[in-house]
């Protein structure tokens, strides 16, 4: 009974959270992006003139219906990665975005087999 | 001449330094049982001394002698007394003499307050503390000499840097050396340990407070970063995964998990090597942070603190120090026996460890990964909030839960209370995050689960709290913290949702409008002040759902010494939101950039942290009074 119960609600904020709109957000794509003239500060939160020149190239292009992907695509080709927050998951990348994971395996196993070994004695 | 004092007493430390060790090694070839009166004198010098050291420098800073270096690089005789004051730990030779005081006035205090631990195990930590002290003075006198002359002296100083003009970041380094350098300690003690043989719940015991003050002040430390960040840089954040803000959060996560496994070694006595893995690697991630920013090896808001040629040196003193530290670790370990029950309370310790051992790897490598691929494949990259955020967060939902769960959990036995209770509390959290969904807004699926997690923690301390009120828990230092922490999440959680932002270009006497706010530019003005002069700007803020009327002066400001222009934010902090507003010029044009942000809970995020580290002192007071 109260296994449904908890199902039950989470099934009900599960609901709630799909309905959300997915309009993309300017100001979520801009806080991914590196002012490249500024130091440690990202685009949102800069009004150097490169800053303001980039806004209006992302403003633009997402009035043109381009997915987010494809903006960041566009600006990794004209400034390089340096300009994205969030490296994307390739060849050079893969140890950042796995290895915490793998820690974390790692760890989870390590504590199991302490475990494990005292069960057998 | 204040210079010639300062710099004969650094020579004057560096000799006490080596006479430490002498005499240490003297004393240990006695057969006396006690650490000799000698001893104890010339630390009592040594500390005296480091201490009219800093005392001289900050004089130097107070009546401005530019004939210093130093002061004349980072002070200006207008600048306001406490500002001077703080300009003296506000550059790198200062903060590196704070540094060097802290490790000097530990390791005296170390040695007076375990005197009921063995001779050899108290003396080889004094020596291996004064090494490192010695080691820090010597990059002090002849690399980062906070006393150099300057020649002909200069009429005016260059003045301090006007973001660091802040009561936040006055006491942001303090706070923070006193929970990096503080870790020294116990860093010596570990490898006088692993020499003596000094293990167990004794070495726990003799090591404990040493670890509870560094978290604590640590945390504090973080947080008037924290806070500094949020009112002067302008962007109206206060977290954005900056190499030097994780520079500061590595060592505070090897810190929190010796705190919790200490605990297990004090009262199981096991996990003897891997608390002293902790201990050594607490300090080396203090150092590894300190030659990050001082290096300007990474690209941070911190570049007005680095210099290539210092990191060298910090660099090979780090270098010694992991290869001493992994060589001696070798050479001692034992295979030990491990005692442990699957639900017993050692085990959600080593689950807390498995964790923070996870995030420490995890921004460990963010914040270096940029170095290695630009070195290896000339590709330079950006590690910021998204990849932190993407990986962290979801591990944070499971982590919170075993937070709540684990403190139920009791030693050795392998049996649990009130697993209906929990049951309950998780079905009280998914409600309540329904309902905050229901009567304000709805928020991603992950923020759902952070909400839920964040209040299943709250509530299960709560319940601890109230049972330690009737007595019949006497863990509330503990749960101070625990709950404390579960708001935070919580309290950040919210914040990140209910967030408003809006950036958009006004004239004078124009007025914008949004959802149910109106802004209007009333007003301009110029204004001279004492070292700066200001364009301050009115804006009157209008929110017709809640009759709220309020008026925020962003201002531009001018500084002539150094020259240097700053935006600074007019916030308006409320109890349940902080309103924010800054403003810039824009070229050639009469209107201005506005970036109008509202932030709530801002206030019960510093809360949180605040109550976070008084959980660390409140165990420091029931442990001095449990002694004495």
């Amino acid at each position: 009974m109260r296994l449904k119960t908890i199902i039950f609600f989470i099934i009900l904020n599960l609901n709630i959270a799909s309905a959300e709109n997915f309009t993309l957000d300017l100001n979520k794509v801009l806080k991914n992006l590196r002012c490249l003239v500024c130091q440690g500060q990202s685009v949102a939160d800069s009004n150097s003139e490169f800053a303001q020149t980039i806004k209006l190239v992302v403003k633009d292009q997402i009035k043109e219906g381009k997915s987010e992907k494809e903006i960041y695509n566009f600006l990794v080709e004209k400034y390089g990665e340096w300009i994205v927050y969030k490296p994307p998951l390739n060849k050079v990348n893969f140890v950042l975005w796995l290895f915490p994971y793998l820690v974390f395996v790692i760890g989870g196993v390590v504590i199991f087999l302490l475990l494990k070994k005292r069960n057998n004695h | 001449m204040l210079s010639n004092i300062g710099n004969t007493l650094l020579f004057l430390n560096l000799l006490l330094g080596v006479s430490i060790i002498y005499f240490a090694f003297q004393n240990l070839k006695t057969n006396e049982i006690t650490v000799s009166k000698k001893i104890y004198h010339i630390c009592l010098f040594q500390s005296t001394f480091i201490i009219i050291c800093f005392i001289t420098l900050v004089t130097a800073f107070v009546v401005s002698d530019f004939s210093i270096i130093n002061v004349y690089q980072n002070s200006h005789s207008l600048k306001p007394f406490f500002y001077k004051v703080s300009g003296t730990w506000g550059n790198h030779e200062g903060s590196l003499l704070l540094w060097v005081i802290i490790l000097t006035i530990f390791s005296f205090l170390f040695l007076l307050y375990n005197k009921h631990h063995p001779k050899n195990y108290r003396i080889y930590s004094l020596i291996i503390q004064n090494i490192l002290i010695l080691g820090f003075l010597f990059f002090l006198l002849f690399n980062s000499n906070p006393f150099s002359k300057i020649l002909p002296i200069p009429k005016e100083g260059l003045g301090l840097n006007p973001i660091l003009q802040d009561p936040a970041l006055a006491i942001h380094p303090p706070l923070l050396y006193i929970g990096f350098v503080g870790s020294s300690i116990y860093f010596s003690a570990a490898i006088s340990s692993l020499l003596t043989n000094y293990s167990g719940k004794l070495f726990a015991q003799s090591i404990k407070n040493w670890v509870l003050i560094s978290w604590s002040f640590q945390t504090l430390g973080i947080l008037a970063g924290s806070i500094w960040a949020y009112y002067e840089l302008g962007w109206g954040g206060f977290w954005f995964w900056d190499p030097v803000e994780n520079a500061s959060l590595l060592p505070w996560f090897a810190m929190s998990a010796l705190l919790h496994s200490l605990i297990v070694l004090e009262k199981r006595n096991l996990l003897y090597f891997w608390v002293i893995v902790l201990c050594l690697l607490t300090f080396i991630l203090s150092v590894t942070g300190t030659f990050l920013v001082r290096s300007g090896i990474l690209n941070s808001v911190h570049t007005f603190a680095n210099d290539p040629s210092r990191g060298l040196y910090i660099l090979i003193f780090l270098s010694l120090m992991i290869f001493a530290s992994v060589l001696l670790l070798f050479n001692k370990f034992k295979n030990t026996s491990y005692n442990l029950n699957s639900n017993s309370k050692e085990t959600f310790i080593l689950v807390n460890n498995w964790f923070m051992i996870f995030y420490l790897i995890t921004v460990l490598l963010g914040t270096v990964y940029p170095i290695f691929t630009e070195v290896l494949t000339d590709n330079k990259v950006s590690v910021g909030p998204p990849f932190y955020n993407t990986v962290i967060i979801p591990i944070v939902i499971l982590f919170l839960l075993f937070m709540s769960v684990g403190p139920q959990a009791q030693w050795i036995k392998n049996k649990f209370y009130n697993l209906n209770l929990l049951l309950k509390i998780l079905i009280g959290s998914i409600l309540i995050n329904f309902s905050i969904i229901y009567l304000f807004k709805e928020y991603s699926l992950l923020s759902n689960f952070i909400v839920i997690s964040a209040v299943f923690l709250v509530i299960s301390s709560l319940i601890d709290l109230y049972k330690s009120f009737k007595k019949l828990k006497k863990d509330s230092p503990r749960i101070l913290s625990h709950l404390s922490f579960g708001f935070l999440i919580l309290f950040i959680g919210l914040n990140y949702n209910f967030s408003l932002e809006k950036d958009f270009n006004l004239k004078l006497g124009e007025k914008k409008n949004f959802e149910n706010y109106s802004i209007e530019f009333t007003d301009i003005k110029l204004q001279d002040f004492k070292n700066y002069k200001a364009v301050i700007g009115e804006f009157k803020i209008n929110n017709s759902k809640e009759n709220f009327n309020q008026s925020l002066y962003p201002e531009i400001r001018i500084y002539d010494n150094p020259s240097t222009i700053t935006y600074e934010a007019s916030i308006r902090s409320g109890i349940l939101k902080d309103y924010y507003i800054t403003m810039s010029n824009i070229d050639r044009s009469d209107y201005y950039n506005i970036k109008f942000q509202k932030k709530p809970f801002m206030m019960w995020i510093w809360v949180s942290v605040i109550f976070i580290s008084l959980g660390g002192f409140l165990r420091l007071y029931q442990n001095a009074k449990k002694n004495y």
